[in-house]
């Protein structure tokens, strides 16, 4: 391992300098490692603590001395969870609206951003202040207008309104990260393609698009956690039960049977599984897109 | 034209289907049809979704919205003068304020201390830049009810733990105590969003030349004039859009707080946007809760002309 900067070293105690090299930096190094054990156990050990209750059995919950290591697990909350209440509308539910929000983003975006690199309009500025303005806005902001406003157009308690207005949180971020993406795109392959005869559509196609992968990827997955993570929009423009999405269905199992943890706790613990499947996947991905502004 | 590149490689018949995709093709490739269908679309949904929503929080604004029916009254600017002249929403600006803060501070030294850590070269980096990443993927109010479930006062593990330290004597309800529940919402909120300014500012450590730290180490600097002279210099303009952008976020966070909370105990987290959800769905006031929403808005566009003068978009999309 190369000892390259020491940033993280506050200013040294004297005594530090009487010891050799090579012990300082395994000093350094154990010292490295112990932030990020603590760091990782901060982050995991609620996961854990998810897992571990939602395998307790109903009675199991109320033992204050139960170990940290879940005695007699049980997959009961699990099989009631699907068979006893309505998650499985809910999830459904969240695949639909996931889904529509994921299509539309990543479509509208690609398409936008392919035009506003590589097509002459005018006032390009403006489009950027714009897009990152929208980009701003908090989900709160837009649902209490949302609400008075799809009621008046009858899309409140449907499928195409609940999409169509979590797409507006996810929509304005996405089509920046292809404006920037489509840039890293040479057009030199596009403009080669139509000297060859290929006509400009044909470039885009056939030579842009594939070569904006990364960048489409990366949009999808972002407008995936939009809109699995989606609460605030769902809960005002869906009010009726048979609309809801996960993240509202979890909040009514908390509401009606707080006192069942485990169950909560199980359907928690599948409402996350996606997230858990994607993030070593998809890390690179995701990574790329939060390097403007940061995500709400 | 695209027939001839076709027919060099392999011989096709030029049926009517093709010619009908030729002439598709050479319709789409037009410059102003293909400008018109790529970026129209985006942008008329953007205008749906994000720019009439907020126009139609105007126009409710200066009106008395019917709760069960969409009838609209007239009233001027009085939606407004109810609001400002309400003291709970000045507490909650007071409130929303304290949680801002709050978040933001605790984001930040957690966020820039992950940071500088991922900034050295280890084994396992990418293992732990996943682990790291992972709280962003868990849907806000999951991590809420998660928050809820350790914390319980009797049966919660973080009460146990503390108790079984010898730390507290007896069980805290750490979300229904006013003394208590702010601290543990910025706590469990940063657990969430920390990421983000590990990551904003981890971009740009990473700009910064090694060769700068190396010339400082042969000029004799401590570390801590490293990080003061080198590092410092170099992520100020992105802590300051952290502390920005981040600063806005919080203020205007709902998720969260009304999962946890719902503004209680007593109000003592009643932010603005939790204000603005009670004066709509609670009070059937839709006016008021429009009227809310527009201050809120413009607060943003003082942050967006903030954000605008160190973040030039211009600089980061071609725009001529």
């Amino acid at each position: 391992m190369k000892e390259n900067s020491n940033m993280t070293d506050t200013d040294a105690p004297r005594w530090i300098g009487n010891l050799s090299y090579q012990t300082r930096d395994k000093v350094r190094r154990f010292g490295l490692f112990l932030i990020l054990a603590i760091m990782a156990a901060v982050i995991v050990f609620p996961l854990y603590w998810m897992i571990h209750t939602s395998l307790l059995p109903a009675d199991r919950m109320y033992n204050v001395d139960a170990p940290l290591i879940p005695l007699n697990p049980t997959l009961s909350n699990y099989v009631e969870l699907f068979t006893k209440t309505g998650f499985i509308t809910y999830l459904v539910n969240s695949i639909i609206m996931g889904t529509g929000v994921i299509v539309t983003t990543t479509v509208m975006a690609t398409l936008g951003g392919y035009g506003l690199t590589r097509i002459d309009i005018p006032y390009k500025t403006a489009f950027a202040r714009g897009i990152l303005l929208g980009y701003m806005f908090p989900p709160i902001l837009l649902a209490i207008p949302m609400y008075i406003f799809w009621r008046q157009i009858g899309l409140l308690n449907s499928y195409p309104g609940a999409i169509l207005a979590i797409t507006a949180t996810s929509l304005p971020f996405s089509l920046w990260l292809m404006w920037q993406f489509f840039q890293t795109v040479p057009e030199s392959l596009e403009e080669s393609a139509q000297m060859a005869g290929a006509e400009r559509f044909r470039a885009f196609y056939e030579i842009a698009l594939p070569l904006a992968k990364p960048g489409i990827i990366a949009v999808g997955t972002f407008s995936y956690a939009v809109a699995w993570n989606a609460y605030t929009i769902p809960k005002v423009v869906l009010p009726q039960q048979e609309f809801w999405v996960l993240t509202l269905g979890v909040e009514n199992l908390v509401i009606s049977n707080q006192i069942l943890w485990p169950l909560v706790m199980a359907a928690s613990a599948i409402t996350i599984l996606p997230a858990l499947l994607f993030v070593y996947t998809l890390q690179k991905y995701l990574l790329r897109g939060f390097r403007t502004g940061g995500v709400k | 034209m695209s027939t001839e590149v076709e027919t060099g490689t392999h011989r096709t018949e030029k049926t009517s289907l093709t010619k009908i995709k030729d002439a598709v093709y050479q319709f789409l490739s037009k410059e102003k049809v293909l400008g018109a269908l790529t970026i129209g679309p985006a942008i008329i949904l953007y205008i749906i979704v994000s720019l009439v929503p907020i126009g139609w929080a105007f126009a409710a604004s200066f009106h008395e919205v019917g709760a069960f029916s969409p009838t609209w009254e007239f009233v001027g600017l009085d939606n407004y003068f109810a609001v400002i002249d309400d003291p709970k929403f000045i507490k909650s600006n007071f409130t929303g304020a304290v949680f801002a803060g709050g978040s933001v501070l605790v984001q930040v030294i957690f966020g820039v201390g992950f940071a500088l850590v991922l900034n050295k070269e280890f084994k396992y980096n990418r293992i732990v830049r996943a682990i790291g990443l992972t709280p962003y993927l868990i849907p806000t109010v999951i991590v809420g009810f998660l928050a809820l479930w350790m914390s319980n006062q009797q049966w919660g593990v973080i009460n146990r733990l503390l108790l079984d330290a010898g730390m507290i004597e007896h069980g805290i309800a750490w979300f229904s105590r006013p003394d208590t529940v702010m601290p543990a919402l910025v706590l469990t909120n940063s657990w969430k969003f920390s990421i983000f300014v590990t990551i904003m500012v981890l971009a740009r450590l990473q700009g910064i030349p090694e060769g700068f730290y190396e010339a400082a180490s042969m000029a004799g600097a401590t570390p801590f004039q490293k990080f003061r002279d080198i590092t410092l210099p170099n992520i100020k303009n992105i802590l300051f859009i952290v502390v920005l952008l981040r600063g806005v976020w919080m203020f205007n966070k709902f998720d969260i707080i009304w999962s946890l909370t719902r503004g209680g105990p007593a109000g003592a987290t009643t932010t603005v946007p939790v204000y603005a959800y009670n004066q709509a769905f609670q009070s059937y006031s839709l006016g008021r809760a429009s009227a809310v929403s527009v201050l809120l808005f413009l607060l943003l566009v003082v942050a967006a002309i903030l954000y605008f003068r160190v973040f030039k978009p211009s600089e980061e999309v071609r725009v001529e």
